[in-house]
């Protein structure tokens, strides 16, 4: 499609569906709001807002748990609570859950709610083909239903990718830990990273010639 | 409303527009003019090291990021006083040679021509280099300073036979703590921002710098001597709960206008101005380039390193600084034209945690999801035994604004957050797509190499990630090829200027901030001579361009 069509499209869509309101803020990546429009088909494809299940939460938490598999646990790092069998339990080490996934779909600067119906129901169906809502699969099963939302014959692929960018942000970068140290964030203590370091580093280098220089400078002429 | 008269109108307060601030500065005083007619605007909010954090939560990264999603690319911007001086990584390396030279471009760009202008080359920039390595007091780091991360991507490319060099850094080292936490901004403030140098020496010198004001657009001023009236808008940047949306609107009159909102700034301003500057070029908003920026990963094996490479206490990546060290193999003995478009340049860089997102390691059996799922577990589990790399290519400006962006910037804002939606399209041409694969080509060999490491590339969804978006109003020899020629001056309207990143033409072949200072100090240097012809003081002979003071300012001390 032109470019200028597709961004025509966007605009309407967003007004449209009073998107921009119910976003209240977006913040995750360019990636969430550049999958409204494919959320859009999927509405318009499936009823979707007649299918979003009451179970939300444990649904969200159960695909962030398919993206980076966790411990079984009851609370997260914040203290929330985790839904009754989200966490397949595949992994020893804290996964998504325990690292908060959840809220961070919730927070309003990601703005995950604008595109949560169309998942959530896409979600749904494609559970649904495999014998059961998502939180009832096996993790076999659910991983077999992210792989064929995430392929790349998928044309709604962007809903999905948006979706799996909620999981490795609150991981990865202990996106809503308020002191981002290892010791608060079980994404940091698996990556090994210690997080913030306000007093600084004495030994960091190997303190020793590694490789013959090509410039006397350090650039070319 | 009756605007605010000044003789120099900044809008920007990044690399370009704290250099014009300074050097311009330097010439009213010089003239015995008080400097307080110089005027520097800022979209964003002022931050003082100590505002910083060392931290990605989702709040710190919308006070002081915006991420731009434009079709098939995103852009990383910076959004406060001192711009991209901020939050970059301080690496500062001159541009080789070859670049200033290059003829290669999209098929439909053009007749065959050196895209540089003739006036600009590798031997005419080096004192403007010179000029701006002592103002960003660039240092090389000695091998002792060498993190260890950098310091095995030195050591795996010695042992194929390969050279690497040390990269200089606009850092101070006694200051720096060696904690990477340079994305952020420095707490310490060890990093050589434009706010510990030109642009706090502007001020100390009486410039005005405004905060919270973005330009929106620009028009023809009758009233002479003042040529342009520009139209901004306050922005609601500060409290505990702002909106960063636009809450006002102010105006400005101005001699002299310089525009230095960087690539994703500047243009638009311009296109939103085009029906009041007749005869602006063609080119506004078209050849936004990337740098040439393609990230990949290598995970190491510490046994085999320490078994091939002899390098025990194989630890402790995410400490030193983000950027030491560099090969420019890829690059060396490539001279003629037949080469262009052909060349990479490839650096240890330390990014962030949230790029483990951005790799894929390829370690799941084939058919199985390897970025996500429990193969990427075990390779995020791995990531203490991983290091960046940042190859620089030489790829062509693939992207274009297809739409006139609206006022509030550039882009779409929904909120408060850091996203945008950016209303370009960035589409790699087959000569972008084919340099980056002989990157990868090149990373795969020197991390497979004796089983040191496992190569990771970028995870195959389609487009690029940038943070040195480059272009848009690109410098040329004419109007019918550019929007401003050499100087920055844009070609048909008198004492407008573009004086940022987005008047580099090519991607750069290194990290591009010294360069961008370097074209700044020499677009900088041309105004001030010409001064008096735009209204501003004549240059008085005792004239004479100085290094800017270092003010560093609160500060934390461990």
């Amino acid at each position: 499609m032109d470019p200028r069509e597709e961004h025509a499209r966007l605009l309407d869509d967003l007004s449209r569906r009073g998107f921009l309101q119910r976003a209240g803020t977006l913040g995750l990546g360019g990636i969430v709001l550049a999958a409204v429009p494919a959320a859009e088909r999927l509405i318009a494809a499936t009823n979707a807002e007649a299918l979003v299940p009451l179970v939300s939460d444990s649904a969200l938490q159960a695909f962030a748990d398919t993206m980076i598999p966790g411990r079984k646990t009851s609370r997260t790092d914040l203290g929330n609570a985790v839904q009754a069998g989200a966490i397949a339990g595949v992994d020893k080490r804290p996964g998504a859950v325990e690292a908060d996934a959840l809220a961070l779909y919730r927070h309003p600067l990601i703005g995950f709610n604008a595109l949560e119906p169309a998942f959530l129901a896409d979600l749904n169906a494609r559970s649904l083909q495999q014998g059961g809502t998502f939180v009832s699969l096996s993790f076999a099963k659910r991983v077999e239903v992210c792989k064929g939302a995430l392929a790349f014959s998928n044309p709604d692929r962007l809903v999905w990718e948006a979706a799996a960018a909620v999981p490795f942000t609150a991981f990865c970068a202990a996106a809503l830990i308020p002191e981002q140290t290892a010791k608060k964030a079980s994404g940091y203590r698996v990556m090994g990273l210690p997080g913030a370091a306000p007093h600084g580093y004495r030994r960091f280098s190997y303190r020793k010639k590694l490789s013959k220089e090509r410039t006397r400078r350090g650039w070319l002429k | 409303m009756s605007p605010t008269r000044v003789d120099v109108l900044i809008a920007g307060t990044g690399f370009g527009g704290s250099i014009s601030a300074y050097r311009l500065a330097e010439l009213y005083k010089a003239a015995g003019v008080d400097p307080r007619n110089i005027v520097v605007l800022e979209r964003g909010r002022r931050h003082k090291h100590t505002d910083f954090k060392q931290s990605m939560h989702v709040e710190n990264l919308s006070e002081i990021y915006e991420l731009i999603q434009g079709q098939g690319a995103q852009v990383v911007v910076a959004r406060g006083v001192g711009g991209g001086s901020a939050l970059y990584l301080a690496a500062s390396i001159r541009a080789p040679h070859e670049t200033f030279e290059r003829r290669d471009h999209k098929p439909d760009d053009g007749p065959d021509r050196r895209i540089w202008p003739h006036q600009i080359s590798r031997r005419s920039l080096n004192r403007w280099y010179r000029r701006a390595e002592r103002g960003l007091r660039v240092n090389r780091p000695s091998w002792k300073q060498v993190s260890k991360s950098g310091g095995l991507w030195a050591a795996n490319l010695a042992e194929l036979g390969h050279t690497c060099d040390r990269v200089p850094l606009a850092i101070n080292p006694k200051r720096c703590q060696n904690v990477k936490w340079c994305h952020t901004g420095c707490i310490f403030g060890a990093k050589n921002t434009v706010f510990t140098n030109y642009l706090a020496s502007a001020e100390r010198l009486g410039v005005r710098v405004m905060p919270n004001i973005q330009v929106e657009s620009v028009r023809p001023s009758s009233a002479r001597p003042y040529r342009y009236i520009v139209d901004a808008s306050t922005m609601d940047n500060e409290g505990p709960n702002p909106s960063r949306q636009s809450n006002g609107s102010v105006q400005f009159e101005c001699k002299v206008l310089i525009l230095a909102c960087g690539a994703m700034g500047t243009p638009p301003i311009l296109m939103r101005s085009q029906n009041s500057l007749p005869g602006l070029s063609s080119h506004v908003g078209r050849h936004l380039g990337v740098n040439g920026d393609h990230i990949a990963a290598i995970e190491y094996d510490p046994k085999r390193v320490e078994r091939v490479l002899g390098l025990k206490n194989y630890k402790d990546f995410h400490k030193g600084k983000p950027i030491t060290t560099m090969t420019y193999d890829f690059w060396v003995g490539r001279r003629s034209h037949r080469y262009d478009g052909t060349r990479f340049n490839l650096q240890e860089i330390f990014l962030s945690s949230l790029t483990n997102f951005l790799y894929d390691d390829g370690r799941a059996p084939f058919g199985d999801p390897s970025w996500w799922g429990l193969q990427k577990k075990d390779a995020i589990a791995h990531w203490a035994n991983r290091i960046e790399l940042l190859a620089m290519v030489e790829d062509t400006h693939d992207g274009t604004f297809y739409a006139t962006p609206p006022t509030g910037g550039g882009a779409q804002r929904a909120n408060a957050g850091p996203l945008a939606v950016g209303l370009f399209n960035y589409t790699l041409s087959e000569q972008s797509i084919r340099v980056r694969e002989a990157a990868n080509a090149a990373m795969k060999k020197i991390a497979s190499h004796k089983r040191l490491g496992k190569f990771m590339k970028l995870t195959e969804t389609p487009g690029a990630y940038a943070s040195h978006p480059l272009g848009g109003c690109r410098m040329a020899e004419s109007v019918d090829l550019g929007v401003t020629d050499h100087s920055g001056a844009v070609f048909g309207h008198e004492g407008l200027y573009c004086i940022d990143s987005s008047i580099i033409p090519t991607s750069l072949g290194v990290n591009p901030s010294l360069t961008i200072s370097a074209v700044s100090e020499r677009c900088a240097s041309i105004l001030v001579h010409r001064g008096k012809e735009l209204g501003l003081p004549a240059l008085p002979e005792q004239y004479k361009a100085r290094r800017p003071r270092e003010i560093v300012g609160e500060r934390r001390k461990p």
